[in-house]
């Protein structure tokens, strides 16, 4: 479960936060859609939820813990698994070996193992044809689908991703949001996307506007 | 080690990049090769010098202090012509400077004139002979005989000899075993001339005294230095009328009173570094205003300056392509980072310590330089070869020229190993040969490998230290926010 308490952030402008006093509660096993116009700090709550930066106000924690406490490299090794729009993937490894390195930086429970890797691969439709591929030889959706897969392979409790549909075709998009739906019901883990998609925004559990400075919880 | 392999799967994944990562880096490691192997080739011929050159100290008469000498007498006497007068070297005083350290050996120099009784004389009949009167002019006006008696404790030990410039031909050179014998040793031309060969025995007059005959009997056939020849000068007889006996033989034929005497006494040093400390303690044990002590370092001098300037240049060598050779590959390093700051940030997003990225990117130029290594190692010797070539033919160029005008300056006391005629020019001649055939000998040993191994160990690590500076800084926010 992760919760902000009081989060606020700015650039340069301290007066004028991006937002702020933000309370709100992501629980496992639940996705969360996060909408909102462009500019108005999505990214950059997402950033903060992900342990890439540090809150100018309030705190976030998991569980019992802030991220103070956790140290955000820490947090971000074991607790977080982070899907971005684009250069999710190192582009000098198969698919197979990019889930191999996540998994051995993070420490995942099923690390060094080829086999588990190569099945959580086939699960997204990559097939035994593409996991020895290099990366860079295949399409954006499949590119999309090993990230996912490298969530899915490392333990983290909570993914959160960046406009992870903003790249792909429609087909494409819908499956990647069955998957991200898979995470979150089958391994019980809690996603939360941004996205500025009404049609993906649905598909979640729950639904967020960021406007105002706030988030407002959608119907 | 994670890092390891994510290095080792970009490496083989990129591999155009890392063909020409090596062949930058071989480039740069190929020079410092190069400017290592020069170097250890400037060392060991500075200490093949110490060893073959060999310093001298000589012990001869008072020069300067006879000269003195005859001046002050000339002033209050001005009705008898001023004479120098020149004690010979007593042989006393020369065995308590053999005893010194350092002194490897003694060679005891007499030298005379006889005239020939059994044979004849070579005259000088080469080109340069034909200009002026020839020999025949001076025999007049000295009391010298045709043949030149050049007395020695062994021939070998004398500068003609050890530099190679003469050479036994036949039978043996004169040895310390030799002393109190009329053994004797004869030029090539000399011997065939008179058909002359080892076990036959010779006539010769003395010039002083009564005059009287002695025999000789020749124990070994040479054949004389050809430098010798042409920078003997217009007075002396030709080289090959010169014949090496034994000090003692030479005295006995100056006349009685030369007996446990010597025109000058060489002490060969050991390690021509102690020439000078050698002279100051001989000089306690002389008579300083009827002797003095010379040292002749000069061969042993421009070996060792000539090196020097090749060893200062090789350093230089060294220190700026490696010094360049970290700054460029720092530079392709940094753009490497920047290029791969996705990746960076994906690292960073996955909670990788920056510390294992920044050795993935060590291990990833430590793959590359190995082969760099082993690449240079190959063509090091090539570049050191023509590069050590032309430095020896620059600075001994430049040495030579600057020892003999010191030289002449200098001026260098007489009684050196040719008698009278050896001056100052003649040693000279000496010493510009020695230089030249010094060599540098280029050889790539493992010890220069392991050098170059930590050289390549040290660029590599100092392009990284500089360029890591960005994978420290680096915002994994804002890398992924773009
Ligand atoms: N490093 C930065 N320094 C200063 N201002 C920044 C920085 N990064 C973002 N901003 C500003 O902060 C605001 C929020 O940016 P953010 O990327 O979080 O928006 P967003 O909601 O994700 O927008 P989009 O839907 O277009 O992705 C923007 O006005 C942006 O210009
Ligand atoms: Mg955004």
């Amino acid at each position: 479960m992760l919760k902000t308490t009081g989060l606020g952030y700015w650039y340069q402008d301290e007066t004028n936060p991006l937002f702020q006093d933000i309370d709100l509660t992501f629980e496992d096993g639940q996705s969360y859609a996060i909408l909102g116009h462009s500019g108005t700090g999505k990214t950059t709550f997402l950033s903060l939820v992900a342990g890439l930066d540090k809150p100018k106000a309030g705190d976030i924690w998991l569980g019992e813990r802030s991220l103070k406490q956790i140290g955000l490299t820490n947090y971000r090794r074991h607790n977080v698994s982070i899907v971005f729009q684009a250069y999710n993937l190192f582009t000098y490894m198969s698919p197979l070996n990019n889930l191999l390195t996540a998994m051995a930086i993070t420490g995942a429970e099923h690390a060094g193992d080829k086999y588990f890797a190569k099945r959580t691969l086939n699960a997204l439709g990559i097939g035994e044809d593409l996991v020895e591929r290099n990366v860079q030889h295949l399409s954006g959706g499949q590119q999309q689908r090993v990230a996912i897969a490298r969530a899915m392979a490392c333990d983290a409790p909570l993914v959160v991703a960046d406009e992870p549909t903003g790249n792909l075709d429609e087909d494409n998009t819908k499956e990647v949001i069955d998957q991200f739906q898979q995470l979150a019901h089958q391994q019980n883990k809690c996603v939360i996307i941004v996205t500025h998609e009404p049609d993906v925004a649905a598909r979640c559990d729950h639904q967020y506007r960021l406007e105002n400075k706030q988030f407002v919880k959608l119907a | 080690m994670n890092f390891f392999k994510r290095a080792w799967l970009n490496v083989w994944a990129k591999k155009g990049r890392s063909v020409l990562l090596i062949l930058v880096s071989s480039a740069i490691l190929m020079f410092v090769l190069a400017g290592l192997l020069i170097r250890s080739a400037a060392v060991k011929a500075t200490d093949q010098a110490k060893a073959d050159v060999g310093a001298t100290v000589t012990l001869s008469a008072n020069r300067q202090a006879a000269f003195k000498k005859m001046q002050n007498s000339s002033t209050t006497s001005k009705s008898s012509r001023p004479k120098m007068t020149l004690t010979p070297v007593k042989l006393s005083d020369a065995t308590k400077i053999s005893q010194l350290s350092n002194v490897k050996s003694t060679n005891v120099t007499s030298s005379t004139t006889v005239n020939a009784k059994s044979y004849d004389v070579v005259s000088t009949s080469s080109g340069m002979g034909s200009s002026g009167g020839g020999p025949g002019g001076m025999k007049g006006k000295t009391s010298s005989g045709d043949t030149q008696i050049d007395g020695v404790t062994a021939t070998s030990l004398t500068t003609d000899f050890s530099n190679s410039q003469s050479k036994i031909t036949k039978g043996r050179g004169i040895t310390a075993a030799d002393k109190n014998t009329n053994h004797v040793v004869i030029e090539k031309n000399l011997a065939s001339q008179n058909d002359l060969s080892v076990g036959d025995t010779v006539t010769v007059k003395k010039t002083t005294g009564k005059k009287a005959t002695v025999k000789l009997k020749v124990v070994g056939i040479y054949r004389a230095s050809s430098t010798s020849s042409s920078n003997a000068g217009p007075m002396s007889t030709d080289p090959s009328n010169t014949m090496y006996t034994s000090y003692t033989l030479a005295n006995s034929l100056k006349g009685s009173k030369y007996a446990g005497t010597a025109d000058s006494v060489t002490f060969t040093v050991s390690n021509p570094a102690k020439v000078s400390s050698v002279k100051a303690a001989g000089k306690k044990l002389i008579n300083t205003s009827s002797y003095s002590l010379s040292t002749d370092d000069a061969s042993y001098q421009t070996v060792k300056a000539s090196m020097a300037t090749i060893e200062g240049f090789a350093n230089k060598i060294v220190w700026l392509v490696a010094i360049a050779g970290t700054i460029i590959l720092a530079l392709i390093v940094i753009l490497m980072i920047r290029e791969r700051r996705f990746e960076i940030g994906v690292l960073l997003s996955l909670g990788e310590a920056r510390w294992k990225i920044v050795a993935q990117f060590f291990t990833e130029m430590l793959m590359v330089i190995v082969v760099a290594v082993a690449i240079a190692g190959a063509g090091g010797k090539f570049v050191g070869d023509q590069l050590g070539a032309q430095l020896v033919e620059q600075s001994t160029t430049n040495q030579t020229v600057s020892s003999s005008v010191s030289g002449q300056a200098g001026g260098q006391p007489g009684g050196g190993m040719k008698g009278g005629n050896g001056g100052p020019g003649m040693q000279q001649t000496t010493n510009t040969k020695k230089a030249a055939d010094t060599n540098l000998d280029i050889q790539v040993s493992a010890v220069n490998l392991a050098e170059l191994g930590g050289f390549g160990l040290a660029i590599t690590f100092l392009s990284i230290m500089i360029a890591s500076g960005g994978i420290l800084r680096l915002e994994p926010k804002k890398v992924l926010i773009s």
